[in-house]
Parts: structure tokens; sequence; C-alpha cells
């Protein structure tokens, strides 16, 4: 389980990580005001250090705050993993997806969380995973004439 | 006031046709689906849409995305009263009386009482942008880039000051979205901003994709987290209890008035329809006679947060058509749709675009009414759905975000970005940072930027051009207190939360 305390210095420090990226990024760039007024960096570096200040506020607050919020479990042990097994074959899809295209990889996801995640019956599994799948290519490819990532797969069967 | 009369009337025109009606019900439809699922909300089931209305014209364009915006408010309330889950989180606070309600077999009377008396909201929302914005796009004419700089400004100070948030979080939602937003190619020197020499980040980053990982994707995750059942009180209808509340309606006509009243305010200035229902329902409890039955199925419970999210939903296009300025993050999507259908949002579209204004305008009456009968008729359907397992529904709706985080763009890169603002979104939700304030700076920044470097220009780089007049001057001193106001506050000892607004904290302005 994960304690408010740390979930919220972690998180500001991770906002903090982000300006500080965003400060890197406008090193390139003309900061300055000149006679014309902002040029294109001005906006990114300033807007760069107030994250990084806020951030550092929240932290700052959150550490005074601490023998409150050390105390509050903000996602708890069940929970959590909840939401791992839930969020884990989403990356391993869009994985899948940058190589195999987005309509295998949807169909393959659908197939194995429903089975094994949902404990549905391989029936099942396959019936959404095929249904879901047919569905959002005619809808996309055929009505709307939206083309979707395809993969190797679709080029061999002549749909790419 | 009597042109606005003609102007109605010609919208009217322009929205009652055939092929109109039946993107509305589509709309509407797909609205109520979007409503009633978990981890599918307004702002990203009209960001789902968006792409595929690139090739309509932009009057269907806009009725299909306003409906699907109709449909899904009040779908929210559906699963709010029978499951005690919100679709919405602006219909949270619709199942402190809905839900009791439906346990003592009442549902059929909730239900009615929240669908007409969203209707009603709605209906207020709509009349006074019939009124007033023509008269707002017509003052806001005079605007030069400084006054639009200002009231830009504004809306982003409102959102510190009264946005429902821990100050400091807004801020930093804010500035991730300002930060977003500027990646790519600045617009002025046309040099490349934030990119890091990643080829994918040369067009910036679509706040279309930010929208699903963030209230998509994070959603999803907060839902799975709960461990999701459903496990309700039934759909079916029963007449007679429909007939009770509608006979008993007309006597908490202060509830309703009060709760549209406070929608229109929130729902003009940036506070949203979440944060508007909340209000409204704390109000209620404090002033209305049955204030004490509360919490244990009180009709005039679930009345107070129904009419004012509507009315919040509907009179936050006001500012979104009269001055390019998004109430909500659902018009925060809409605005960034306009444009991408080549139109220049702002008071512009009153002159150039009367067809569309109106033909809008007037559409949002028929798309509410049409909500109104829709949402009542399809109850025992979706309620039906929802007994569906959250196992084959959760990854189904997983599948139809990353789809539509890809047709934002065609870009393989957006199903990576979507994932992280997924995990973002999640987190941010954990630990109470708004969201909306996210969208709208991405949405505007840059158009605030743009504004603000060409009064920079007219003035040769004097800060002066911001007080050069009254209007802009009053304006941006507004501004700059609403900025001030937390620190202010919280010096002065004011800062008093009430319940409600703390509860509202949850998620503003959606």
């Amino acid at each position: 389980m994960l304690r408010r305390l740390h979930l919220e210095l972690g998180f500001a420090g991770l906002v903090f990580l982000v300006g500080l990226v965003g400060l890197r990024g406008t090193a390139e760039l003309d900061t300055g005001w000149a006679s014309d007024g902002p040029q294109a960096g001005f906006f990114p570096f300033r807007v760069s250090l107030i994250l990084m200040a806020a951030a550092a506020l929240v932290a700052i607050n959150a550490w005074r705050a601490r023998e409150t919020l050390s105390r509050t479990v903000v996602i708890e042990r069940e929970g959590g993993a909840r939401v791992l097994r839930f969020g884990l074959p989403i990356l391993a899809m869009v994985a899948v997806a940058q190589w195999l295209g987005l309509y295998l990889a949807m169909a393959l996801y659908l197939l194995f969380t429903i089975r094994f995640a949902g404990r549905r019956r391989w029936a099942t599994a396959l019936g959404v995973a095929v249904g879901v799948t047919v569905v959002t290519f005619v809808v996309f490819e055929k009505w709307f004439t939206v083309p979707l990532l395809k993969g190797p797969l679709e080029v061999m069967l002549g749909l790419g | 006031m009597l042109s606005n009369l003609d102007a109605l009337m010609h919208g009217f025109s322009v929205a009652l046709t055939l092929h109109h009606i039946v993107l509305m019900i589509a709309g509407v439809l797909l609205g109520i689906l979007v409503g009633v699922l978990p981890g599918l909300g307004a702002p990203n089931g009209v960001t789902l849409l968006l792409p595929l209305t690139f090739s309509m014209d932009p009057v269907s364009a806009i009725i299909l995305l306003t409906s699907l915006y109709w449909g899904a408010l009040f779908g929210g309330s559906t699963t709010s009263i029978l499951f005690n889950i919100p679709g919405e989180p602006s219909s949270v606070a619709t199942t402190f009386d809905g839900y009791p309600m439906a346990r003592q077999g009442r549902a059929s009377e909730a239900l009615t009482y929240a669908f007409i008396s969203a209707g009603i909201g709605a209906l207020v929302g709509i009349v006074v942008i019939t009124l007033l914005s023509s008269a707002v796009a017509s003052f806001a004419l005079r605007f030069g880039p400084p006054e639009y700089f200002a009231v830009y400004f504004l809306a982003f100070a409102s959102f510190i000051a009264f946005g429902g948030g821990a100050p400091l979080k807004t801020i930093v939602s804010l500035c991730l979205g300002f930060g977003f937003g500027m990646m790519g190619m600045d617009t002025v020197s046309g040099s490349m901003r934030l990119t890091f020499d990643i080829p994918e980040l040369i067009r910036g980053i679509s706040f279309l994709v930010v929208v699903i990982g963030l209230f998509g994707l994070g959603e999803l995750l907060l839902t799975i987290e709960e461990g999701p059942e459903f496990k309700g009180a039934s759909g079916r209808l029963d007449p007679r209890g429909m007939l009770r509340a509608l006979a008993s309606l007309p006597r908490y006509w202060v509830a309703v008035l009060r709760g549209s009243a406070v929608g229109v305010w929130m729902g003009i200035t940036p506070g949203g329809p979440t944060a508007a229902s909340f209000m409204s329902y704390g109000l209620a409890r404090r002033m209305s006679r049955n204030g004490a039955r509360f919490g244990r199925g009180e009709p005039e419970g679930v009345i107070a947060p129904e009419t004012a999210d509507h009315s919040a939903g509907t009179s936050a296009m006001l500012p979104m058509l009269s001055l390019g300025i998004p109430g909500s993050a659902t018009s925060a999507v809409m605005l960034g749709g306009l444009m991408i259908w080549g139109l220049n949002p702002g008071p512009m579209l009153f002159i150039e675009q009367r067809d569309f204004v109106w033909g809008m305008i007037a559409s949002m009456y028929l798309g509410n009414v049409i909500g109104v009968i829709l949402a009542l008729a399809t109850v025992p359907l979706f309620a039906a759905m929802l007994s569906v397992s959250f196992s084959i529904i959760g990854p189904v709706i997983v599948t139809v975000c990353l789809v539509g985080a890809y047709t934002v763009a065609g870009a393989p890169f957006d199903l990576w970005l979507a994932v992280v603002f997924g995990a973002a979104g999640y987190l941010m939700k954990k630990l109470d940072y708004p969201l909306a304030p996210l969208v709208l700076a991405m949405v505007i920044g840059d158009k605030a930027e743009d504004a603000f470097r060409q009064s920079m220009l007219m003035s040769n780089g004097s800060l002066g051009v911001l007080w050069s007049n009254p209007l802009v001057g009053a304006l941006s001193t507004l501004a700059a207190l609403f900025l001030l106001w937390p620190v202010a506050s919280a010096v002065l000892g004011w800062h008093r939360t009430s319940k409600a607004m703390r509860m509202a904290r949850a998620e503003p302005g959606s």
C-alpha cells in the first residue's frame, strides 16, 4: 500500500523533473525580451520555472502536513494490484501495436485479458476479441475511411 | 432582443432538417452510452468522435458533438441513481440522494426528477445563450490583442481562484498544460520549441490524445482500483412513479431556480458542471426546509445538482462561442474542433458564420428535449448493459480509447502518449490535481501567448498596454486580483472551504 505523503512527494518530484526538462529545452532559444516583446523562449522558460516552484511548494506543504498525510493510505495493496493487472496489459498492447498493427494488438489484448484477468471461457474471450476487432475495422476502414495502424499481417492479407 | 429571435428562427431553419435530427438522435444515444459507461466521459466521448467529423460540414459536426455532450450529461445520472456509480464526475452529487431513493424502490421517481430538472436546467442555460451571446460577441468585436490577452488571463486566474482545487495544484496543472501546448513550432518566430530533437514532437502534442489519456484511461484505472460492482436497483420503470414525480415537480421550483442560477454562473465562468452540481447541492441542503432529510432520499437533493449540472453544461457554450474561451473541459475540446473544421472561434463567428452559430444554438433546444425523452426511454436498455461484467466492458473501452488516440493524427507515437497520460491522469486524480485546467491551458495557452506577443508588438514591449484603456485595464486588474486571491485569503485566514467545494475538488470543471 502507498501512503499519501509518499505519493505527494513522488509526484511533486516528477513535476519538478518535467520542469527541469522544460528548462533544458529552452537552452537554445532566446528567452529574453526584445523591443518587439517576448521572444520564443520567454514563456517556456518562465512556465518551467513556475512549474518547478509550484512543485517545490506542493512538496513543502505535503511535508508540513506529514503527520496526517503519512497516516492516510492513498492506494491500498489490493486496489494497486488491480490497477497494475489492468494497466500493464495496456502497455503491452501498445508495444505490440507498434510492430503488428493496432488490429492484431487489440484482438490479442482482448483475448488474453478477458480470458486470464477476467477469467472468462475461451469462447467468450475469442468472440469479444474477434467481434470488436471486426466492428472496428468495418467502422473505421469502410464507413469513415479513417485508416488505422496496420502491421505485416494486414499487408499479407491484402488489407493494408 | 428581437433580432436574436429572428436569428434563432433562422437557426431553427438550419437545424431542423432530417439529416440533423438523425445526427442529434445518434449523438444523444452515443452520449448516453458514453455517460453510462465508467471511464468514458463527456470530454473523452467528444474527443473520440472528433476525428470522425473532420469530413463533415461544421453545422452537422457541432450538432453531433453537442448532442453527444447532452446525452453524456443525462447518461451519467442514470448510473448514479441506479447503481450508485457516477458515470460522470459531474453526477457524483446526484448519487447522494438519488441512490437512496432507488434503494427505497423509488428509482422511477428519482430518474424522472433528475431528467426533467436537468432538461429545465439545460433550457435555462440555452435561453441565456440565446439572449446574451450575440451581445457578448458584439461587445467582444471591439477587442484587440490586449483585451483578448486580458480575457484569457482572467480565465486562467479565475481557475486558480474559484476552480475549487488547491491553488498550487491548479497552477501545476495550468503550467503543465501551457508547456505541452507550447511544444512544436512557435507560431510567431517559426522556431522549434521544446521538441528535444525528437521528430515525433515536431508537430507538438495533440490535446486530444492528452484528453483520452487523462480522462479516459486514467478514469478507467480509478474505476478498476475501486473494484467495480454493478449491483443496483432494477432498471424497470414504473409509470405511476414517473407521473407522481411529474406532478410534484412544481413544488420544487425554488431548487430548480437556484440550481439553474448556480449552473449558469459556474458554466460561464470556468467552474464547470462538476463544481456547479456540488455547489448547488450544498446550497440546497443549507437553505431548504427539507435540508435535514438530505442524503436519505430527498427529491430536492436530486433536483438541485441535476439542474445545476445541465445549466452549467449548456451555458459553458456561451464563452466558447462568443469569446473563444471554453468554460469546461468538454467545451475546450469542442473549441479545438472548431479550429480543425476551419472556423475561427470568437466574436467574428457571429458575423461570418451565422448559420453555424444559430444552427448550433437552435439545435441545443431540440437536442435537450430529445435527450430527456431518450434518456428516460433507454433506462432499461442501458441498465441491462451494465449487468455485463466489467471484465469484458473494461478492456473494450481501453481499445476504444487507444483507437481514438491513433485516429487523431495517425501516429503510432500517440499511443505511447495516451498511455503515459493515462498513468498521469490516474495519479493526478488520486492527489486531487484538477485536470480541466491542464486541457484548457493546452487549448488556449498558445492563443493567449499570441495575443500577448501581438500586444507587445503594438506597444513596443511595454506592459502598459494592458492598462491602456478602462476596459482592458479593468479586465487585467480583475485577473491580477483573482491571481492574488488564494494568497490573500490564506493570509487573512478566510480559506474556509465548504464541504461541498471540498468534495468538488475531486474533479472540477469536466
